[in-house]
């Protein structure tokens, strides 16, 4: 009589194995017995079942308590129970990847055998992804090693109603089962022979009946569960670097100002940004797929403008740095540079600090006083500010000298113009020019026709202050279509809903006089053709072509002109490469950069703001050697077991988890008086209940549904650390299934 | 005490309710309770008796009754029912677990023929069909002793050596419906005689445990093994509880057995029941006329009584087992039960098995005497005498 | 039990020490035998909370089913709680004693019944109803994963039509038995559907429950991986697909005459939750007639939301 012993686990098939090994021999005419122990046990729960064969009729009705071979269905199960008898001479097949010689200081008594049944169960699909059925493959090995035919398999397979893949199965098993014959000693493992009366257990009149489980289910797991972080989209695209995720989940938690100090780690401007950023965050929010992306804009604009922070200096030291230009860019230097404790002074060539950030952004759009605010809070830390200071050449090497380190963030002054055969009309004005005149109260327009050249910010901004300047009608040409305008979207729309007109896939072509109006203005008539979309450029727009024999003529009192800037690099040594982070100047020793658009092109305040920022750190560690770490969202980490250093996309949310609602876009002053107005048109949320729309793509928030979900308790969140037990952990994966933000992952072990 | 004229269903409904109320100042006393003819009177007595702390609950079937009773006493409430014949039957899954529970729960059970076909009548096979299960039984000869044993069945089954629930079982109408002089006992003596119920095992908030989940075999033996301890400490305890109850109530309630004429029998007829009263004037008058005779009736079934029994047939030659009980195939019961006591002690006794009063058969003296004359002339035993009705049964 | 017993081990306990990282105890207690995945865990835990943060205590009464496996081998268990195994139809009754003892000696604390669809459906039900008849003083869950789990996954009057068991192989050709309308119709102070998929509302539930008196029936839609042949970390959301599909309306009952609707089905096609489920195959249910059976099924129920809605 041969008798085997089958180590597994609730679901495996331990029994059908059994079963399949005695059916072999069944269909011999052998007499046989398959059966397993049956208690309280489910699925992953440990197991034995027991096969024996014989010429002779079997009337051993016990379980097998000196097997001649061991079948090991799970190779979490090893351990020295599953040899407990083993007859000397006998072989124990695991079901394992690895080779034989891996179980043989073990076991060095037996031949040891293995095969990958779970991979060939998987490659089969049969069972369950978590649970695979390794029967009919370890079936097909522990034939070879009972000298089994193939062909008696497969008989007894298909007697049991096994066809197809179990056979495959089965057969390939049986092919590349490894067998390790040399045996190291000849000892067998004794069986500890029980005891004929045991001791009895007591009963439950005393009492008993109340202590704790004794089983340690983290050994059914498979897999356990771990915790990782990905990078939200928000904080990857945002230009200034701002941990986005970081302040909307502080705004959700009613914690404004605990927001605003986010902000202001990495970004001196909130409440401009909140007003005039692009938000590309708000592009790529992973909330677009569901019912809209979460409005960051104002919700930065909400910390902006009711935060408290008392920005201070960390530090203070000796060297003194030079910045050059008061824009988004020389001030975000500035600003970082004097929280790390440096000495800085800021050289701008107009008369009020701000660049474009005042002079080239109408007050309906961001007010002075918001300005004023947060450039008075990087002030405050004891930044310099000197105005009516323009800097040239000489005056830069200069500064070089006499500086610890020079930033030149001096942005792109150089205007594009157009020649329109009309040298030096009184009717084109750039808009940079025209906005900045406007700023200073210096420029009317009543009764105009106005016309703006140009799609980007600069040219919706003119055209809407040319309207409340006065014009009596406002129209913008563009050489392409809506779609490859640069202006922010927001803008394009609000310029329509003023009224304000825009003919696409329109380029000037010529200026001339006009005929003087009734009311004594020179009118002026450009000349405009047609175009229409070729193939992509440069910039990867697509490029517009003319259409031919498509002129046509508008009539208008004022021509604008915004058709982009470029930078003057004639502060610079011939020859120099401008370019952000670039040490500049290399004779010197001083570290001279060029910051913000000037080293860019980006075009955006937040652009600037974060290049800024990059320089700061640039030139700290230059002057100090330390060296700080630029991506704010580093810090987001929330104890976890695996960081990922890449964006988490829509694909990898749970969406499906999340209730829509309607995104909060904050009030707007009525159109009526919009137009005649230069007061700021939109006057942001009444609270930041819009924040909890934030779904903390990749980084957890603590929403506790994995903890909830547990089905075994053993998940608990003490503070902000997260404790598996994995010691009862059966890594059934239904936390990591229902983490919505993809925190949870399952790890095999 | 107050002599009454009441019928064996009143005395064991007056039973359980006097019993259920002297726990009254510790944690009071429920039941479940269903009608079954001819047990019906018992239920309608508890149901409407006026318990200080207690609650009656008819409930939807017998199953629920011992259901309801079982989460009383767990709750450690002193619980009982009664029941009859099919209702025992579709009782018995809970039954069985009143006992492996090992609570004190008193059941009057009304002896009646299982059906279908329907029978109202007495016949002791619903009773004697739970023989394995752990609970004492109790057969009643009259109403009195209905009345005391069931007084005397909570003290002992809460005794904290026995700790099993214990069955009083009467033949259906000849005593459940049949008027007789029957000594009532006052509240304060029964509150007296009945130590307020204290379960140990109780179901506590303070020390949670868990009743019933899976046991081992190992685990599952050694509970059997003491409940075997158990039903050996009830004959010790029982006569503990037998001298108490004759120390309130001046009466003597009664041995395990009944014997007469013993000493010297030559034939013994042993029965249980009312039968015992027939068969007890039939040996008495034949003992009269000098036959070498003597009786013992059967009181406590289990545990079996054997050694009491078997002292009691020292100098009998021949056994006539009184069965109104029938097992398929087999014969009547109480007769194997007697067999086994004997087996290997007494191999040269003749013992004969008369199936007398099944199915509700009346049992008469004429019939006892027929028995004891068939015995008198036998040479061997052979297979049950079928009284009553032409049986032509060979040995088996 | 100390080390050093003469007994041998069984095979799947773990004869260490006693000494369990259990620095509080709970209703279900880690080291149990349930699959991984099992609803009827989830159910368990998420009860335990609430009564934890209610303060209630509680003793469970609890029928042959998974849940008395749950317990595990004695003299351990699994339960945190008074627990007593109760005969499979008899578990309202067990209840009922204990709670009227309970009641006699004027203590706190609930008796629940836990209790599968096998016990509460089928061999149950007659218990069950002469228990709300009585309007006896217990809260009755029956978690239903809609088969008999316990001996390994046959039919009960729970399961939906279609589904595949041991003893539907061609899949069940009855319906499932609308026990809630069965419940409500005994009107009982309250009776209500809850689903693990949407724990707030699972919440809320309980503690309407614990706040009143008399009989209160709950019933849990509870997934069962091993029955269902779904993976065990879908199990939240398969119950979630029901509850959005109109397959398991979420809803409460007063006194069997005033209703209230919990959750909206956002109508998601019940395919998706058939799909994700090997109990089902496609050739085995009539998706048009399912689909139109939960439209009208939940049409009833919102004509008797309106007509009558409960008022706190």
């Amino acid at each position: 009589m041969i008798e085997i012993r089958i180590h597994g686990r609730g679901g495996q098939g331990g029994v059908t194995l059994a079963k399949i090994i005695a059916t072999t021999r069944f269909l011999k005419g052998q007499s046989v017995q398959a059966f397993g122990l049956y208690a309280a046990e489910r699925s992953g729960a440990p197991l034995q079942a027991f096969c024996r064969y014989d010429t002779e009729p079997i009337t051993n009705r016990n379980l097998i308590y000196e097997p001649d071979h061991v079948i090991v269905l799970d190779p979490t199960l090893v351990g020295p129970a599953i040899t407990g008898g083993l007859k000397a001479g006998g072989w124990i097949l695991f079901n394992s990847p690895e080779p034989p010689a891996h179980f043989a200081a073990d076991y060095p008594s037996y031949r040891i055998a293995t095969v990958d049944a779970t991979a060939i169960a998987l490659e089969h699909h049969l069972g369950t992804r978590s649970v695979p059925i390794v029967n009919t493959a370890l079936a097909g090995a522990a034939g070879r090693m009972l000298g089994f035919d193939l062909e008696d398999i497969n008989a007894a397979l298909e007697h049991l109603g096994f066809t197809g893949a179990n056979l495959t199965a089965a057969a390939q098993a049986n092919e590349h089962v490894r067998v390790l014959e040399v045996v190291q000693s000849d000892e067998a493992t004794p069986r500890a022979a029980p005891p004929l009366a045991k001791a009895r257990a007591p009963g439950f009149l005393g009492g008993l009946g109340g202590e704790f489980p004794r089983i340690k289910t983290g050994q059914w797991a498979t897999e356990q569960p771990k915790r990782q972080q990905m990078v939200p989209p928000c904080n990857h695209v945002c230009p200034a670097g701002n941990d986005v995720q970081g302040f909307l989940h502080a705004l959700a938690h009613d914690q404004t100002d605990e927001a605003l100090a986010i902000l202001l780690r990495t970004s001196p401007f909130p409440a401009v940004c909140g007003r005039v950023c692009p938000a590309p965050c708000m592009d790529n929010c992973n909330r677009i797929g569901l019912d809209g992306a979460v409005n960051v804009r104002q919700l930065e604009r909400f910390a902006g403008d009711h935060g408290h922070a008392d920005v201070k200096a960390i530090d203070q030291r000796d060297e003194h740095v030079a910045i050059v230009g008061s824009g988004p860019a020389g001030l975000s230097a500035a600003y970082h540079l004097a929280r790390f404790g440096y000495r800085v002074t800021v050289y701008e060539g107009a008369p009020d600090i701000g660049g474009l950030l005042r002079s080239g952004i109408p007050t309906f759009r961001l007010p002075a006083e918001v300005l004023d605010r947060e450039i008075g809070r990087i002030l405050a830390l004891g930044v310099t500010a000197e105005t009516d200071h323009r800097i040239d050449r000489p005056r830069l090497l200069d500064m070089a000298r006499s500086h610890d380190a020079v930033l030149v963030a001096t942005g792109l002054q150089e205007l594009r113009g157009l020649r329109l055969g009309v040298a030096d009309s009184d009717a084109v004005v750039q808009g940079i020019d025209f906005l900045d005149r406007a700023h200073r109260g210096e420029v009317r327009v009543d009764g105009e026709d106005v016309l703006v050249a140009g799609g980007g910010n600069t040219a919706m901004d003119a055209a809407r202050s040319a309207l409340r300047l006065g014009a009596s009608s406002v129209r913008v040409v563009y050489r392409r279509t809506r779609t490859e305008m640069p202006a922010i979207r927001e803008e394009v729309d609000e310029a329509l809903e003023e009224g304000i007109e825009m003919d696409f896939l329109t380029q000037p072509v010529a200026l001339a006089d006009d005929s003087v109006g009734t009311d004594g203005r020179a009118r002026f008539r450009l000349t405009c053709r047609r175009m229409q979309l070729g193939e992509p450029d440069d910039s990867g727009r697509r490029a517009p072509v003319e259409v031919p024999d498509s002129d046509f003529d508008i009539s208008c009192h004022r021509l604008i002109l915004a058709l982009g800037q470029s930078a003057d690099l004639t502060v610079f040594p011939e020859g120099t490469e401008v370019r952000e982070g670039e040490h500049l100047l290399g004779l010197l020793e001083t570290p001279v950069y060029a910051i913000g658009d000037l080293a860019t092109y980006d075009g955006t305040v937040a652009g600037a703001i974060g290049s800024g920022r990059r320089s700061a750190y640039h030139i700290h560690e230059a002057l100090s050697g330390e060296l700080l770490e630029v991506h704010a969202h580093a810090e987001a980490r929330r104890h976890v077991d695996v960081w990922h250093d890449e964006v988490i996309n829509a694909g990898a949310m749970r969406l499906h988890l999340f209730e829509r609602t309607a995104p909060s876009a904050g009030t707007t002053v009525p159109m009526a008086t919009r137009r005649s107005t230069f007061d700021e048109i939109h006057q942001g949320l009444t609270d930041a209940r819009e924040a909890k729309r934030c779904l903390s793509c990749g980084v957890c928030n603590e929403c506790d549904l994995c903890v909830t979900y547990c089905p075994e308790g053993v998940l608990k969140r003490v503070g902000h650390e997260f404790v598996f037990d994995y010691s009862f952990c059966k890594g059934c994966g239904v936390c990591a299934s229902e983490c919505p933000r993809n925190v949870i992952f399952m790890s095999h072990l | 005490m107050a002599l009454e004229l009441v019928t064996g269903n009143h005395a064991a409904g007056y039973a359980l309710s006097v019993a259920g109320e002297a726990n009254r100042s510790a944690r009071g006393a429920a039941c479940g309770i269903y009608p079954i003819t001819p047990q019906t009177e018992i239920v309608e007595y508890v149901a409407k008796f006026p318990f200080t702390k207690g609650r009656v609950v008819p409930v939807e079937s017998e199953h629920s009754a011992m259901g309801v009773s079982i989460g009383a006493s767990l709750a450690g409430a002193r619980a009982f029912t009664a029941s009859s014949s099919n209702g025992l039957a579709y009782m018995t899954e809970n039954i069985m677990v009143a006992g492996f529970y090992r609570l004190p729960i008193v059941m009057v059970a009304v002896n009646r023929t299982l059906g279908p076909p329907w029978n109202i009548w007495a016949d002791q096979g619903d009773t004697l069909m739970l023989r394995d299960f752990p609970w004492i039984q109790f057969y009643c000869e009259d109403n009195q002793d209905v009345l005391d044993t069931t007084l005397l069945a909570f003290r002992l089954a809460e005794d904290h050596r026995i700790l099993l629930p214990a069955l009083v079982a009467m033949d259906a109408f000849i005593i459940s419906h049949t008027q007789m002089e029957t000594q009532c006992p006052e509240q304060e003596q029964v509150d007296r005689f009945l130590p307020l119920l204290d379960l140990p095992h109780r179901m506590r908030q303070e020390h949670p445990t868990t009743m019933g989940g899976l046991v081992w075999p190992l685990e599952g033996m050694s509970q059997r093994l003491e409940i075997h301890e158990a039903m050996a400490r009830v004959p010790e305890v029982y006569e503990e509880c037998r001298e108490a109850f004759r120390g309130e109530f001046e009466r003597d309630v009664g041995g395990m057995i009944e014997t007469f004429g013993t000493d010297d029998a030559d034939l013994v007829v042993i029965t249980s029941g009312t039968i015992a009263s027939t068969a007890r004037d039939v040996v008495r008058r034949r003992r009269q006329r000098g036959e070498r005779i003597g009786y013992i009736k059967i009181r406590l079934y289990r545990p079996f009584p054997e050694a009491a029994i078997v002292e009691h047939c020292r100098t009998a030659t021949k056994l006539a087992v009184l069965d109104r009980n029938y097992a398929a195939g087999q014969g009547g019961i109480f007769w194997q039960d007697i067999r086994a006591a004997f087996q290997g002690r007494r191999d040269d006794l003749l013992i004969q098995d008369y199936l007398t009063g099944l199915c509700g058969g009346d049992v008469t003296p004429v019939m006892i005497d027929a028995v004891i004359d068939d015995l008198g002339g036998r040479r061997e035993a052979g297979s049950p005498m079928w009284m009553g009705i032409d049986a032509a049964v060979e040995a088996t | 039990m100390s080390a050093g017993t003469e007994r041998e081990p069984m095979p799947g306990r773990v004869e260490e020490g006693l000494s369990i990282p259990c620095s509080e105890d709970c209703l279900l207690r880690p080291g149990n035998t349930n699959c991984g995945g099992c609803g009827m865990s989830v159910g368990l835990t998420m009860l335990g909370r609430v009564l934890a943060e209610s303060g209630d205590t509680c003793s469970l009464v609890i029928p042959a089913c998974c849940g008395i496996v749950t317990a595990g081998g004695f003299p351990t268990t699994s339960y945190g709680v008074p627990v007593v195994a109760s005969t499979f139809a008899a578990a309202p009754a067990f209840a009922s004693g204990m709670a009227s003892v309970r009641d006699l000696n004027g203590e706190s604390g609930q008796v629940i019944c836990w209790a599968g669809d096998g016990g509460t459906y089928d061999i149950g039900i007659a218990t069950l109803s002469a228990a709300a008849e009585r309007n006896e003083n217990i809260i009755y869950i029956c978690y239903d994963n809609e088969i008999y789990g316990n001996t390994g996954g046959q039919r009960s009057s729970a399961t939906p039509p279609g589904a595949r068991t041991s003893t539907t192989p061609s899949g069940k050709r009855e319906g499932k038995k609308d026990i809630m309308s069965i419940m409500a119709a005994h009107r009982i102070p309250y009776v209500a559907t809850l689903s693990i998929g949407h724990p707030e509302d699972y919440a809320r539930k309980i503690r309407t429950a614990l706040s009143l008196e008399g009989m209160r029936f709950l019933l849990l839609h509870s997934p069962c991986p091993t029955g269902w042949k779904s993976e065990p970390a879908e199990s939240l959301l398969l119950v979630r697909l029901a509850v959005a599909s109109g397959l398991f309306p979420l809803y409460e009952v007063w006194d069997g005459r005033t209703y209230r609707i919990s959750v909206e089905p956002d109508w998601t096609d019940p395919a998706e939750y058939f799909s994700r489920q090997n109990r089902f195959s496609d050739h085995l249910i009539d998706l048009d007639a399912t689909r139109r059976a939960c439209r009208e099924d939940f049409e009833r129920l919102r004509i008797l939301a309106e007509q009558f809605p409960h008022v706190d």
